[in-house]
């Protein structure tokens, strides 16, 4: 008899909350996202964005959340394969229940799982994915997206090599997935534009762990400059082989290795390295980064050893968040939509000059130039802004 | 003629390492009959060893050294622990054994150590090279050539001049012939994996100032290794050393000359080819079943 009473007790409680909390991934008391990213396996650096993610949504439940919603940041490993992102989402959607997926590391990881994810209507917020893989690409109501195209970013460093370093030629030294291919891709048409000659076309494999007869052949193009495509290990092993046989090109690179771990891993041979940026580097004089790095680490002093990965899972979680706060406490995924489209010239504390709207999908469209100097970068550049594409 | 020359350098750089790596294999399976998957990540576990008494302030030896021991006593205890009491179970049970170990032991660095990439600091330099007409070789590329074969050499001392290599030897004949005739097989098995540990870690230790570590480092030179290892023939160790160059030497050339974008799949095109024309390998015996 008391049992029974007890459930009654219990279904009675739970009842109002079953009626609120309709969508999936958010109670009344919590808003769930999942993310996938390479916590093993030779990407394993990068894992370190969900880190970051995680610190920055404990800080946040640490003020009381999101209208009393503390947010709960679901990270799997996909060892950096597209098969295991796959599985990682369906789980999270499926199984785990998250409201959205924030990030996904990896262009080819974010290919792989794209049709899924567009086809269920899940949220996907920042995927961490080169931008031209939604060129023409139709439903993307549920997306946004914050993460700059390394086809444009290619261009812009190709121009610049042309331009200001006095460039006739250029080889592309990049990872052989979709992330690197965007890059050659862009080098090539920078240099149709520039009337640049690619002298040649380097290829690695992101398990690879010697990369000397890669060096042998850029150095055999006798380009004038050279272009990275790499995760921060090939990048530094790269150019510390090129600098031993007696090579020493421009060098350019993908703001994915604009790193300060690269001082630490190429040594002088980083020096004098022309790079972009998407959001203020740490250190550069931008005090609101440097806050944003001084709470990661103060929450997760781990992070310590990789303030830009950290800081970039700030950048990517938080427009999500600022969708959740104009949200209201009602959410819903229609009202988070129409939430996020109403985000115009938004400059969050890491990410900056955000602007979403019925018709635009693509959040933010430049980047700025850096110089690698004495162990640290300097601005170059203002923002160099490209064509939106959806 | 310079750049042939170059990339031969290059090649037999690497193809050394790879060939320290298959050695370890090789006397493994020689000996006990098992396929080491956990061999790359024991490797690099005796880095991390030597590395983090680097940055407690070992001297350089002693930190060095307390890495191999240390390889050498978890891989000795895995053998003990794990290893021993599943024996009797078919190969495949070993090998899953091995790749459960394998996941654990990165598990454990990943957890321990963290993910970033890290500097592993050694005596010599990656950037100071010597040049011999057009051919630049590094400091570090001549270093771990002259500590590869030094190894080789002792490795073959051990076994072919000591009590121990005899009693190894014993064992990987006739393990029951030489349990009867007074050899502690479990004992000589035990020291053979502390070997193969150490001998590893050695390999991870040459190869961890050049290619940066983290707790994946080994990954790649571990298959390179074991394709090495299957070139030259599973149970030989001149072939292990021969697998390792060759491979080396091809992977270097072939990128050179034929295609660099296809130069990371030739180690498994040479697994399948060795498998299809003669599966034991370069300098392998043939293997017969009796009736």
């Amino acid at each position: 008899m008391r049992t029974a009473a007890w459930l009654c007790a219990v279904v009675l409680l739970a009842l109002p909350l079953s009626t609120g909390a309709q969508e999936r991934g958010v109670t009344a008391d919590e808003v769930v996202i999942g993310t996938s990213m390479p916590l093993s396996g030779p990407a394993a650096y990068w894992g370190a964005v969900g880190r970051g993610m995680e610190a920055y949504a404990r800080y946040l439940n640490d003020q009381g959340g999101i209208h009393g919603r503390r947010l709960r940041v679901v990270v799997r490993d996909d060892s950096y394969l597209p098969p295991r992102a796959a599985a990682n989402v369906r789980e999270l959607v499926e199984r785990v229940g998250v409201f959205a997926i924030v990030g996904l590391i990896g262009t080819a990881n974010a290919f792989a799982v794209r049709d899924y994810i567009v086809r269920n209507e899940v949220v996907w917020i920042s995927p961490t994915a080169d931008a031209t893989i939604w060129y023409g690409f139709r439903d993307k109501k549920y997306l946004f997206v914050t993460y700059p195209s390394y086809v444009e970013e290619a261009k812009i460093l190709v121009d610049y090599a042309a331009r200001q370093l006095g460039a006739k030629s250029i080889a592309v030294f990049y990872q052989n997935d979709l992330y690197g291919q965007k890059g050659l891709l862009g080098a090539k048409q920078g240099a149709a534009r520039s009337r640049v000659r690619i002298t040649a076309q380097v290829p690695y494999e992101v398990t690879q762990a010697d990369v000397s007869s890669e060096a042998v052949k850029l150095r055999e193009s006798r380009a004038d400059a050279v272009l990275l495509y790499a995760t921060p290990r090939h990048g530094a092993l790269i150019v510390r082989e090129m600098a031993k046989i007696g090579y020493t090109p421009k060098l350019l690179s993908s703001f994915t290795l604009g790193d300060p771990i690269m001082f630490a891993l190429a040594g002088e041979a980083w020096n004098g390295v022309i790079s972009t940026g998407f959001f203020p580097l740490p250190g550069t004089g931008d005090s609101r980064v440097d806050e944003a790095l001084a709470i990661l680490t103060r929450v997760d002093p781990a992070l310590r050893t990789n303030p830009f990965n950290a800081l970039a899972g700030w950048a990517f979680m938080e427009p999500f968040v600022e969708g959740l706060r104009r949200a209201g406490r009602e959410l819903t995924k229609e009202r988070f939509v129409t939430a996020m489209e109403s985000i115009r010239n938004w400059d969050g504390q890491v990410i900056r000059g955000v602007t979403f709207g019925p018709d635009r999908r693509q959040g933010t469209n430049r980047v700025f130039l850096t110089r690698a100097e004495g162990g640290r970068y300097t601005r170059l550049s203002d923002w160099i802004s490209y064509p939106t594409g959806f | 003629m310079t750049l042939l020359l170059q990339y031969v350098a290059n090649g037999l750089a690497a193809g050394s390492l790879y060939a320290l790596v298959a050695l370890g294999i090789v006397l493994l399976y020689r000996c006990s009959r098992v396929l080491n998957f956990a061999h790359g990540d024991l490797a690099t576990l005796g880095v991390f060893f030597a590395f983090s008494g680097l940055t407690r302030g070992w001297p350089y030896g002693l930190a060095l050294l307390g890495g191999l021991a240390g390889a050498a006593a978890v891989s000795a205890a895995f053998y003990r622990l794990l290893i021993k009491p599943v024996r009797q179970a078919t190969a495949l049970s070993l090998v899953i054994t091995t790749l459960g170990f394998a996941l654990f032991l990165s598990g454990v660095m990943v957890w321990v150590w963290g993910t970033d990439t890290k500097v592993f600091p050694f005596p010599l330099s990656e950037v100071r090279v010597f040049r011999l007409g057009g051919v630049v070789v590094s400091e570090l590329t001549a270093g771990s050539l002259a500590v590869g074969l030094v190894l080789v050499a002792g490795l073959s001392a051990l076994v072919q001049r000591t009590r121990l290599g005899l009693a190894m030897r014993a064992v990987a004949q006739n393990p029951v012939a030489a349990q009867l005739l007074g050899v502690p097989a479990g004992q000589v098995l035990a020291a053979t994996w502390a070997v193969a540990g150490a001998l590893g870690a050695a390999a991870g230790m040459l190869l961890a100032p050049a290619v940066l570590l983290d707790p994946f480092m080994m990954l790649d030179p571990f298959l390179k290794g074991f394709a090495a290892a299957v070139l030259g023939g599973m149970d030989s160790l001149p072939g292990a050393v021969a697998g390792g160059l060759i491979l080396g030497l091809a992977e270097s050339v072939f990128a050179g000359y034929v295609s660099v974008k296809y130069k990371a799949t030739l180690s498994f095109v040479v697994i399948v080819a060795v498998l299809l024309v003669r599966p034991e390998g370069l300098l392998g015996r043939p293997f017969h079943r009796r009736v």
